[in-house]
């Protein structure tokens, strides 16, 4: 049994588990397969195939010190709720700044614009600090009413696609304590918008990062955006 | 106690992660941090790159332990998942372009792992009875496969690349895809596929 349009999909399932569909045809088909059993039943038919696919390279040992590297900040984090951290001792690799990430040294970010303030008594419009390096076409602003205890609206625009299955998240950053906001995606066009329904009266910025779908409870890069507020 | 917990299949062990427990943890590392680097590897083809993604991996599957769920794979399934996406990030922002033409045209290096258990050397099988199930794949279809899931190309990209039609393209990943099932059965180790 098909859907609406099957034919229009009728190949797509290969790609879609190889992660070959752009942003936008990736979408579109997921939202075929709502409705295409067909489809569907395709995709859970080839999906052990492309699952077994990482399986299929020649099996090499990591260096001790991966492991090493890696444990001492799971250790350093604990069973309590993961926080950020102001430094890391073993860091060395070349992708620092992603991996910096999840500790949100904030602050540290640099490449940023400039961020500005205007509007009204009531209402501020605040430009958000883009990381050009990674988001190069990339704006944003935040309106907040108020003092922000009644929350704000996010909006950019020029946002390029993060990556099959990922999404943009929000986050609220309090002191060195950062909590998680809604995820949201870019249209077509490169823009996309999220609520912050959530009091921000007190809060230091608000920051956004790239996320798998669904989102995360901590970050898991350096933010892309920051808004001082 | 050490001996307790290694005897946990994956899916007990990651309970134990998401209640928050390093040595779980560690464990969880132990088993798949091989096939992660080495999935890295061959993506990246340079074996600095590959431990930053693989590091930036497992730390990303600790803050989001939570997330796992059993009902949707393996733990292995998803780990080889989250670091296949990684490493597309890699590509994609360009940290590798160098080296990546290299490892597609299939110059790679070799380094042997060191066969040290039982597992190791079942995964190693595994690893050869896909990459037979891969060969047995028309030449076309095997690349296409690989520029693909490995080089993080989009269809798009392959077309203009293998110069052919974007039709032709998606035709060669869902027949490929189709025959390499049909290869599989009784390669992939018990349970690790769901
Ligand atoms: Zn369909």
């Amino acid at each position: 049994m098909t859907g609406p349009d099957h034919a229009r999909f009728a190949d797509d399932a290969g790609a879609y588990l190889l992660g070959a569909l752009a942003d936008d045809e990736r979408a579109a088909f997921e939202l075929h397969m709502e409705s295409c059993p067909d489809c569907r039943n395709q995709v859970e038919q080839l999906r052990p195939a492309a699952d077994a696919l990482p399986r299929s390279v020649e099996q090499m040992n990591p260096p001790d010190r991966l492991r090493a590297s890696i444990m001492d900040v799971v250790r350093a984090e604990g069973d309590a709720a993961p926080r950020p951290r102001r430094e890391r001792p073993r860091l060395r690799f070349s992708l620092r700044p992603a991996l910096a990430g999840a500790m949100l040294v904030l602050g540290l970010l640099v490449g940023f614009g400039v961020a500005q303030l205007t509007g009204g008594e009531d209402e501020r419009t605040i430009t958000a600090k883009v990381d050009d390096a990674r988001l190069p076409t990339a704006s944003a602003e935040l309106r907040v009413e108020g003092d922000g205890d009644d929350g704000a609206a996010l909006t950019a625009e020029g946002l390029p696609d993060p990556g099959p299955g990922r999404v943009y998240q929000a986050w609220i950053a309090r002191g060195d304590k950062i909590s998680p906001a809604p995820t949201f995606v870019a249209d077509r066009d490169g823009s996309g918008s999220v609520a912050l329904p959530e009091d921000l009266s007190g809060a230091d910025a608000v920051l956004v990062t790239r996320e798998r779908r669904g989102g995360a409870r901590v970050p898991g890069e350096m933010p892309v955006m920051r808004v001082d507020l | 106690m050490a001996s307790d917990i290694r005897n946990l299949a994956d899916e007990e062990v990651m309970q134990l992660v998401q209640g928050g427990n390093p040595r779980a943890f560690e464990l969880l590392y132990d088993r798949h941090g091989g096939a992660a680097f080495s999935l890295a590897y061959r993506m990246v083809g340079n074996r600095v790159t590959a431990e930053d993604i693989t590091q930036e991996a497992f730390l990303s599957i600790w803050r989001s332990r939570t997330r796992y769920d059993q009902a949707r794979g393996s733990v292995r399934t998803w780990v080889l998942g989250i670091v296949h996406n990684r490493a597309i990030d890699a590509l994609r922002r360009g940290m590798v372009h160098d080296r990546r033409r290299e490892t597609l045209d299939g110059v790679e290096e070799r380094h042997e792992a060191r066969e040290r258990t039982d597992v190791e050397a079942a995964r190693r099988e595994e690893a050869r009875g896909v990459r037979d199930a891969l060969d047995t794949l028309p030449e076309e279809q095997r690349r296409t496969i690989e520029l693909a899931y490995f080089g993080g190309f989009s269809h798009s990209q392959i077309a203009e690349m293998l110069e052919m039609p974007i039709g032709t393209v998606k035709g060669r990943m869902r027949l490929g895809l189709e025959k390499m099932r049909k290869q599989l059965t009784g390669v992939v180790l018990p349970g690790e596929l769901a």
